[in-house]
């Protein structure tokens, strides 16, 4: 590509959305520069993402990082629907009003929805979805959740109503989906804090999927006071990709 | 009843027998011994008496029960679509002994009269100007008295209406009591009665009528998208916008169907109330039976509110009538109560502690929300997902007494704890302790070598009256 033509392209792509009525930002950023890199410049607006948790034990972390994502998109005024179906509920719980506030989430913000059924949840959440008063759409799927065409669906309701929507499934799953990026979230153990206590909340992210970029693991630690991820140091020295290993050659030479 | 099984109602053949009502069953089985009887059922009969008068709700929609038997219908400014009164009063007398009643209907400027006349006589349609002349040769039970005042009437030789029509009021009312001169002036007109409506009246109705029956759904849905424009118009014209919608539909073979819908905010957009409908149709789908079609098809609004149409932006929708607008689509869909906003309740009980309410009556805008919301650290720890019941673990070692514990089982998975917050101590409320039962609990927020956070409580105290108990009430993200 000629050297102006990137900067025609990105002015045309910015004249539709606001045409369009879309916000201006395409991505939410995470504020950590190694992943927000890797997303190309963070989770992607107008699409739709999924995690789930890598053991069952952490699905709370799951629902706290989709409810991370969802308090930072957008206008701190908007409303947040989030889709439970009934069985999702009886096996996980609730969302917990009181809880909230550790991401900064007023319970005044949350809209619920308790369907019966997990198809009921699909055409909640793409109706869902074309709604611009909603900053976010959280919907929960316990067992099998959407497949392929269901993931589409979304994707392109997402897509063509500058949505963002986030399915939590409650289990990983090699289902093959459309959506944007793939994340399996655990809880890890905080940094801890000088009286003894639990310490901030951190999670281990691996994203798995990513249409924008390569994949990868990071560990996030959320800072309450001023809802935003910071990285932590990785724990294990990971060893540097070796391109020459002079002595296995030396060693080969050597035979 | 008086201590003997008496007769409650008699067909025309046990009529022609000599049969009459009140008389004791024991008589009448003594003369024929091969009488057949039921019990008699007053509930069917009431339930009855609505379906008729469901089914009645095709000529107006007010409706009084003139219980047992009878029902009141104000038919003012419904007889023209009819074709006139007396075309009314033929075509409904006739579609009901189609469905198996005798019935005897008749108008008048009264209900008192109307009630008179049908019941009294053979006269069907009475004008204003010749009531009293129909009226008065009628006996003086058609003025709706208790049997004891008619007797003591027909005691001072009082039997027709046109004995007392012309007495002095005082003395009579003296005598027999206020209902008389009162159920008279009705009847005659003088004094206003209303009919007590079954139903709520609706403000604005708009309905269609169909010479074939329709039994097609996409029929149904374009007749309601036609209703509603026209409803729409009507609730512009007076500034309002509806909050309840009714759409009745009136089968062929009697039967009506009511659908309702609510909405948050007043609505009058035709397209929106039709798509409400839409929805709540999809969903009934299976309960929704045309059978042989809809004769009327109504959409009515129940409770109205003002509306004042508001300048918007130039094609750009206000986000709170769209976001008031998904919630009722979604209302619609799978039920008021389905849709929720969670509120804080005043409580220190976690499981009271927020409370989840219809979003549809709430009001669209919370005033109070801020762009910002400073996390307040002074608050106790809660977490984000709360399990509906506390689930008991097993194998609960505790290192002190007082402490959390060092490992436990919860949901066949062994949790060894590696931090723990805590205790705080939550007390029940005093007057829930029935059972004897230690209402306190001690919350711990503990932190396992998986990383997960759970929140955890025990029940009861180490060296107190029995073994305390813990439970897993939460989880922290």
């Amino acid at each position: 590509m000629a050297a102006g033509q990137p900067e025609a392209l990105e002015t045309l792509r910015q004249t539709i959305r606001t045409d369009r009525g879309f916000s201006e930002e395409t991505s939410l950023p995470f504020g950590v520069s190694a992943l927000d890199q890797k997303l190309g410049g963070g989770l992607a607006f107008g699409a739709l993402h999924e995690i789930a948790p890598s053991a069952p034990i952490h699905l709370a972390a799951a629902s706290g990082f989709a409810l991370s994502i969802a308090a930072r998109a957008r206008k701190k005024s908007k409303s947040i629907l989030l889709i439970l179906p009934d069985f999702a509920g009886y096996e996980a719980g609730y969302f917990y009003g009181a809880g909230l506030d550790l991401f900064g989430l007023l319970a005044a913000r949350l809209l619920i929805l308790r369907v019966p059924r997990a198809r009921d949840a699909l055409f909640a959440m793409e109706e869902a979805l074309k709604c611009r008063a909603l900053s976010c759409v959280i919907s929960e799927f316990a067992g099998d959740g959407p497949d392929l065409t269901a993931t589409r669906r979304l994707s392109l309701a997402a897509r063509d109503h500058d949505g963002l929507g986030i399915v939590v499934r409650h289990c990983t799953s090699n289902i093959p989906s459309a959506a944007a990026t793939r994340w399996a979230v655990a809880a890890t153990s905080g940094p801890r804090d000088r009286f003894g206590g639990l310490g901030k909340t951190a999670f281990h992210l691996s994203l798995i999927k990513n249409r924008r970029g390569p994949c990868g693991e990071w560990t996030l630690i959320w800072n309450h006071h001023d809802g935003t991820f910071a990285c932590a140091a990785n724990p294990v020295g990971l060893a540097a990709p070796a391109a020459n290993r002079p002595d296995r050659a030396a060693r080969a030479i050597a035979r | 009843m008086k201590s003997a099984q008496r007769i409650a109602a008699v067909n025309e053949a046990a009529f022609r027998l000599g049969l009459r009502e009140g008389m004791a069953l024991a008589d009448a089985r003594a003369r024929y011994p091969a009488l057949a009887t039921a019990d008699a059922e007053p509930e069917a009969e009431l339930r009855l008496l609505e379906i008729v008068a469901d089914w009645c709700e095709r000529y107006t929609p007010l409706i009084g029960l003139d219980t047992p038997d009878g029902l009141f219908l104000d038919i003012s400014g419904c007889a023209h679509l009819f074709g006139g009164e007396d075309a009314l009063r033929r075509d409904l007398q006739r579609h009901l002994m189609q469905q198996g009643f005798a019935v005897r209907a008749a108008i008048a400027p009264s209900a008192g009269g109307a009630w008179a006349l049908a019941r009294y006589d053979d006269i069907f349609c009475v004008s204003v100007g010749n009531l009293k002349q129909q009226l008065l040769p009628l006996p003086l039970a058609a003025l709706r008295l208790a049997p004891d005042i008619v007797a003591s009437l027909a005691e001072s030789g009082l039997r027709t209406i046109r004995d007392i029509a012309d007495l002095p009021r005082a003395p009579l009312a003296a005598r027999f009591g206020a209902t008389l001169i009162r159920n008279l002036d009705r009847a005659l007109g003088h004094e206003e009665e209303t009919i007590v409506p079954r139903l709520p009246l609706p403000s604005y109705v708009t309905e269609r009528r169909f010479t074939e029956p329709v039994a097609r759904e996409d029929d149904v849905l374009g007749t309601v998208a036609h209703l509603a424009k026209e409803l729409s118009r009507a609730l512009e014209r007076h500034g309002d916008g509806a909050q309840r919608l009714q759409l009745a539909l009136f089968r062929a073979d009697g039967k009506v169907q009511r659908i309702d819908v609510g909405t948050s905010q007043p609505l009058r957009d035709p397209e929106r109330i039709s798509a409400l409908f839409d929805d709540r149709l999809a969903v009934l789908a299976d309960e929704y039976d045309p059978g042989f079609g809809f004769d009327v098809i109504r959409l009515s609004s129940l409770v109205t509110a003002r509306l004042d149409p508001a300048q918007t932006g130039l094609g750009s929708e206000d986000e709170a009538t769209e976001l008031a607008h998904l919630i009722d689509r979604l209302s619609a869909r799978f039920g008021p109560s389905r849709v929720q906003r969670l509120m804080a309740n005043d409580t220190h009980i976690p499981e009271y502690a927020m409370r989840a309410v219809p979003a549809q009556s709430q009001p669209p805008q919370f005033p109070g929300i801020k762009e910002e919301t400073a996390f307040d650290s002074l608050l106790p720890a809660r977490p984000i997902r709360l399990l509906t019941h506390p689930e008991l673990v097993s194998e609960a070692v505790a290192e002190v007494p007082d402490g959390p514990p060092v490992r436990f089982r919860w949901r066949q998975i062994l949790h060894e704890i590696v931090r723990a917050e805590g205790p705080e101590r939550i007390e029940m409320e005093w007057w829930r302790d029935e059972q004897g039962m230690a209402p306190s609990r001690d919350y711990f927020r503990v932190e396992s070598r998986t990383g997960a956070r759970l929140w955890l409580y025990r029940q009861g105290f180490y060296g107190g009256r029995g073994e305390p108990r813990w439970y897993v009430h939460g989880m922290f993200a």
